[in-house]
Formats: C-alpha cells, sequence, structure tokens
C-alpha cells in the first residue's frame, strides 16, 4: 500500500506541502526569524528585504514570524476541531449502528440532519457572540459541526461492515459490542475516517482563518492569517504584499490536506478513483 | 405521491419550528436578560428597564415567541436597537444587496463549473482535463475572502476596472449596481465553481459509460451533438442538486464577502447586529438565513423524490 500511496501524484504533494506546513508549525515552537509580536513601529510596512524577508506590516511585525507563529496556531484549529468531531461523532456514529432503528439511532441521526440545516459560519458567530471571541471558542464552534459528519460517516460504514459473516461469528463466540467494535468494526473504518479527517482539516483551517477575518477568532497579539489578511486590506495600495502572504500560506496548507485527502482516497479505496 | 408530499412538508415545518424554537432560546432566553445582555456592563437599572419596556420583555417567552413568528407574516419584526428604525426596513432595504449578489455568485458558479467540468470530462485523463482539475483543486482551497481581496488589489487599485469597495445604489443606474456586485459575485463563486466543476466531470463521465450514449453515436451522431443532447442533460440532476445544496455555502459566504466589499447587504447587517448586541435584529436576520437554508433544502429534496420515484420511498437525498 505504501509503493502504491507513493506513486500517486496528489498522496506525494498533499503529503509534501502537508509535511512542509507541520514543519515550519514546529520549527516556530523554537524559533521564528524574529519575536513574532514585538512592535517597531521605525521599522512599519517595510517591503520584503533582507532583513525581513516578507516585509513588515503596520506596527512594524516582522510577517514571515507571523505567518510561522500562524501555521501553529492553525494547525492546532485543526487538531482539535477534527479532534472533537472524531471523537464524538464516531463514538455517537457507532453507537447508533449498533441499535440501528432504535429511538436513540433515529434520534441521534435526526440531530444530525437539524445540525446540517444550521449554516455553520452563521453558527459560529452567534456562538462566538456569546461565548465571546477568542481561539478556544473558536475551535469549539468548528469542531461542534464536526460531529455529525462524522456520526453520519462512521454510523453507515459501521452498519456495511456490521452485516459481514465475521462479526456475526464474533457475536457468536460471545464477544461483547464494546469489544466487536473496538476489535473488528473500527480498524474497517479507519480508512474512510482518515480521508475525511483531512477534509475537515482543511475546512477547519478555512473556518478559522474566516472568523478571524472578522475579528472574532484569535485575538491579537497572537498572529492568525485571517487577521493578517484582515489587517491587510487598510494598506492594500501602500503595502499589497501584507495581502499576498498570509492568504497564499491559508490556500498552501489548505491545498495541502485537500490533496492528501483525495490521494489517501484513491489508495484506501482504489474503486473510488474509476468513478 | 400525496404521501411524500405530505411528510416532507411535515419534515419541513418541524425543522423550522425547531430552528425557530432554538434561534429564539439563544437570542431572549440564554443571556438571562436580552436588555441587560444588549446594553452591556455599564448600563444602569433605569436604561434596562425602559429597554425592557420598548421590548416587551415582561411578557411571558411563549407570548413573546408566537408574537415574533406572527410578525414574519405581518411583516412587524421589531425595532432594531442599535439603528432605532423597524427591523422589517433594514431587511428591505439590504436585501436588493444580497439577493442579486447571490443570484450572480450561483450564476457565474455554475458558467464556470459546469462549462470546464464539462470540457474536462470530454478530454478525460488528457493534459486539459489535468490541468481544468488542477485548477479546481486550487480553487477549492484558495479562501473567497483572499480572493476577493486580490481582485481588489489589480482589478480595482492597479487596474482601476471596478470599485474596490461600497454600493452606490439601484438608483444610481443598473449598471454601476452591476459593476459593484460583480467582483464580490466572482469571490463568492469561485470555490462553488470548483466544487461544481469537479462533480460535472465525474457526473459527465459516468453518462458516457451509458448504454444510451453507444446507441446514440452508433446512429451516426457526432461526439459534440451526444454530449449535448444526451450526456450533459443525464448528468445534470446531480449537478443542479448540488448547485442548491450549495446554497447554504453561498448565503454565509455573503457575511464575509459583504464585509469585504463594505457591501451594504444582509450579510454586513447580520455581522454588524451581532457586533453592536442588537439581537432583536440577530434574531429575525438568522431566522431569515436558516429558513431560506433549509427551504431551498426541502425543495431539493422534493425535486428529486418528483423526478425520480425510487427516493420517495426512502429518506431522502444523500442518506
Amino acid at each position: 500500500m505504501i509503493g502504491r500511496a507513493l506513486r500517486h501524484p496528489s498522496f506525494v504533494l498533499g503529503l509534501a506541502i502537508t509535511l512542509l506546513v507541520l514543519g515550519v508549525a514546529f520549527l516556530a515552537t523554537f524559533w521564528t526569524p524574529h519575536d513574532a509580536t514585538a512592535m517597531r513601529i521605525s521599522a512599519r510596512l517595510r517591503p520584503p528585504s533582507a532583513t525581513n524577508w516578507l516585509g513588515t506590516d503596520q506596527f512594524g511585525r516582522d510577517v514571515l514570524s507571523m505567518l510561522m507563529m500562524g501555521a501553529r496556531n492553525a494547525l492546532l484549529v485543526g487538531v482539535v476541531a477534527v479532534g472533537i468531531g472524531l471523537s464524538i461523532g464516531v463514538a455517537l456514529g457507532m453507537m447508533a449502528a449498533t441499535r440501528e432503528g432504535s429511538l436513540a439511532d433515529e434520534a441521534i441521526m435526526r440531530l444530525c440532519d437539524f445540525t446540517f440545516a444550521f449554516p455553520a459560519v452563521l453558527t459560529a458567530i452567534l456562538i462566538l457572540t456569546f461565548l465571546g471571541p477568542g481561539l478556544v471558542n473558536a475551535i469549539l464552534a468548528i469542531g461542534i459541526f464536526n460531529i455529525p459528519v462524522f456520526a453520519r460517516i462512521a454510523r453507515g460504514a459501521s452498519l456495511q461492515v456490521m452485516a459481514r459473516d465475521y462479526i456475526r461469528a464474533a457475536q457468536a463466540a460471545g464477544r461483547s459490542t464494546f469489544g466487536i467494535l473496538h476489535r473488528h468494526v473500527l480498524p474497517n473504518i479507519r480508512g474512510i475516517l482518515i480521508v475525511q479527517a483531512s477534509v475537515q482539516f482543511a475546512l477547519a483551517i478555512l473556518a478559522e482563518a474566516g472568523l478571524s477575518y472578522l475579528g472574532i477568532g484569535t485575538q491579537p497579539p497572537n498572529p492568525s492569517w485571517g487577521r493578517m489578511l484582515n489587517d491587510s486590506q487598510t494598506f492594500l495600495a501602500q503595502a499589497p504584499y501584507l495581502a499576498i502572504f498570509p492568504g497564499a500560506a491559508i490556500a498552501l496548507a489548505v491545498l495541502g490536506f485537500n490533496l492528501l485527502g483525495d490521494g489517501l482516497r484513491d489508495v484506501l479505496d482504489p474503486k473510488s478513483k474509476e468513478r | 405521491m400525496f404521501a411524500f408530499l405530505a411528510r416532507r412538508l411535515a419534515t419541513l415545518l418541524t425543522t423550522l419550528a425547531v430552528a425557530a424554537i432554538l434561534i429564539f432560546a439563544v437570542t431572549e432566553i440564554l443571556p438571562g436578560d436580552p436588555a441587560a445582555a444588549m446594553l452591556g456592563l455599564t448600563a444602569t437599572p433605569e436604561t434596562v428597564a425602559a429597554l425592557r419596556a420598548e421590548l416587551g420583555l415582561d411578557a411571558p417567552a411563549f407570548v413573546r415567541f408566537f408574537g415574533w413568528i406572527a410578525g414574519f407574516f405581518t411583516g412587524d419584526l421589531g425595532i432594531s436597537y442599535a439603528y432605532r428604525v423597524p427591523v422589517a426596513g433594514l431587511i428591505a432595504e439590504r436585501l436588493p444587496v444580497t439577493l442579486p449578489l447571490a443570484i450572480m455568485a450561483s450564476l457565474f458558479a455554475s458558467i464556470l463549473g459546469i462549462t470546464l467540468g464539462a470540457l474536462a470530462a470530454s478530454r478525460a485523463n488528457s493534459l486539459v482535463d489535468s490541468a481544468l482539475m488542477a485548477g479546481a483543486q486550487v480553487g477549492l482551497a484558495i479562501p473567497n475572502f483572499w480572493f476577493g481581496i486580490l481582485m481588489v488589489l489589480l482589478f480595482s487599485i492597479t487596474l482601476g476596472w471596478f470599485p474596490a469597495g461600497g454600493f452606490p445604489g439601484w438608483e444610481t443606474g443598473f449598471f454601476k449596481g452591476l459593476q459593484a456586485l460583480f467582483l464580490p459575485a466572482i469571490a463568492l463563486a469561485l470555490p462553488q465553481g470548483a466544487v461544481l466543476a469537479r462533480l460535472t466531470r465525474t457526473a459527465v463521465l459516468e453518462a458516457l459509460g451509458e448504454d444510451f450514449v453507444r446507441t446514440a453515436r452508433a446512429k451516426g451522431l457526432t461526439r459534440g451533438q451526444t454530449l449535448r443532447r444526451h450526456v450533459l442533460r443525464n448528468a445534470m440532476v446531480p449537478v443542479i442538486t448540488m448547485l442548491a445544496l450549495q446554497f447554504s455555502f453561498l448565503i454565509t459566504g455573503t457575511i464575509i464577502i459583504e464585509n469585504v466589499f463594505a457591501l451594504p447587504g444582509l450579510g454586513r447587517l447580520i455581522f454588524q447586529s451581532v457586533g453592536g448586541h442588537d439581537l432583536v435584529t440577530v434574531k429575525s436576520l438568522v431566522m431569515i438565513y436558516v429558513g431560506a437554508v433549509i427551504l431551498v433544502n426541502a425543495l431539493v429534496d422534493i425535486a428529486y423524490g418528483l423526478i425520480d420515484p425510487r427516493l420517495r420511498f426512502g429518506r431522502g437525498v444523500g442518506r
């Protein structure tokens, strides 16, 4: 499977971009060219140069250092928001699958339908208005919308697996429902969950960027790509580079996770490629 | 047929009712005292009491709830706290910006997505196909608000072809209005167009493999004729469904895009009202947005059932 994956162009490109973003975020934990939050008004709005490779913003902060710290931020959002969706959603979905047709199953699935009816960005804005703006609340607001996505997928995939003979054999051998889900169902639906996780990861990064652009996501002085884009608009004519780099960073990270997801889908489920 | 429609209608009404209760609870019950929440920490007890009286908060919650719902039919949605004018008037004033914007964006997305998707499918596995699909992948990754900013940079600041933001109003001329909405509509359309292009390609490829295509070619139709008359028509069902379902992303996209281009539409109003704690306006606006999404999804479901009778007995689209 690894051999097939490494011959798949989207997978390789997606993996390379994702590793680059991960690497930059990891590096930013120890080192950035300058202090990402240090303001130097005397050096404000400097175009890219040898000292500040990607220039400085309206407060004289180094754009490259801010972008690097922003990568950490974006990944944190992705990891926690998808983590919330995966842990709660998969548990709910598998539980619904074991009780197919029951009241609990019906209730969980209708709740998922209902969440889908609510426009995510709008609800996130509402949630952030009540919980107050900030990174943690933004992650929560984004994470909540991942729950029904994973619940539906986990339920559908679990039902398919549970119709197989070896599940009946395990039941006959006296294994508990939890044991069957843990030992037989989960390993068999792992692939589809990983693929969806990488897609949701990309969506979470986009959502956080959008919320931060609106000023209700990550709060200053913590650098965030979306917020940098918002700030850049005031100086668009003067310092266009301020708008170009953060947006390119968002697009690159999202592209990386999307390609990785596409590649993984083809590798884990070769039939999907023919479709 | 009748049973199917009745069931869908019942689901639609239930979903709308639950949504309304939830929105009412979030804006009027969860904050404790909405008047205090709107006025902030510095408010004196007298001003809070005055606002409570103005909003009629002393009435029981269920009376206020039904009064609010009735307002959607009578056109009385209360007075906006931030703007001091009727909410219904505010909405009527902003709708002529958001509605044309959403329609233009849908139009651009469908033209872009369907044309490029069909082109990619008709040249499947060629260089053109690969380039188009790579383009769609990039289109999906680019945040629409960044695309908007880049277009302002190029077409407004550098070339001066379009205004950088704002809306002059339709009374200054139809063309001027269209010009102000053009870049925002393109920005909104980009990700939707990319999704549609990918879907159209898949749907066309699937239809190309069907027997009727071989029959059409065998009876002497050219490749182009077969594509136009038989393939595209069959491939359009999932594409149109997706277009309708994308509506949800599109209208929430207006919240961000109207902020990028400083357009005085519903999206910007909702954001400003949330920021200004104008719960009176927020409540009705959110209901309108959510209601529109629920309605469109239900219509798609019903249309699907009418087109394909097998779906009438299932649980609907995508389940």
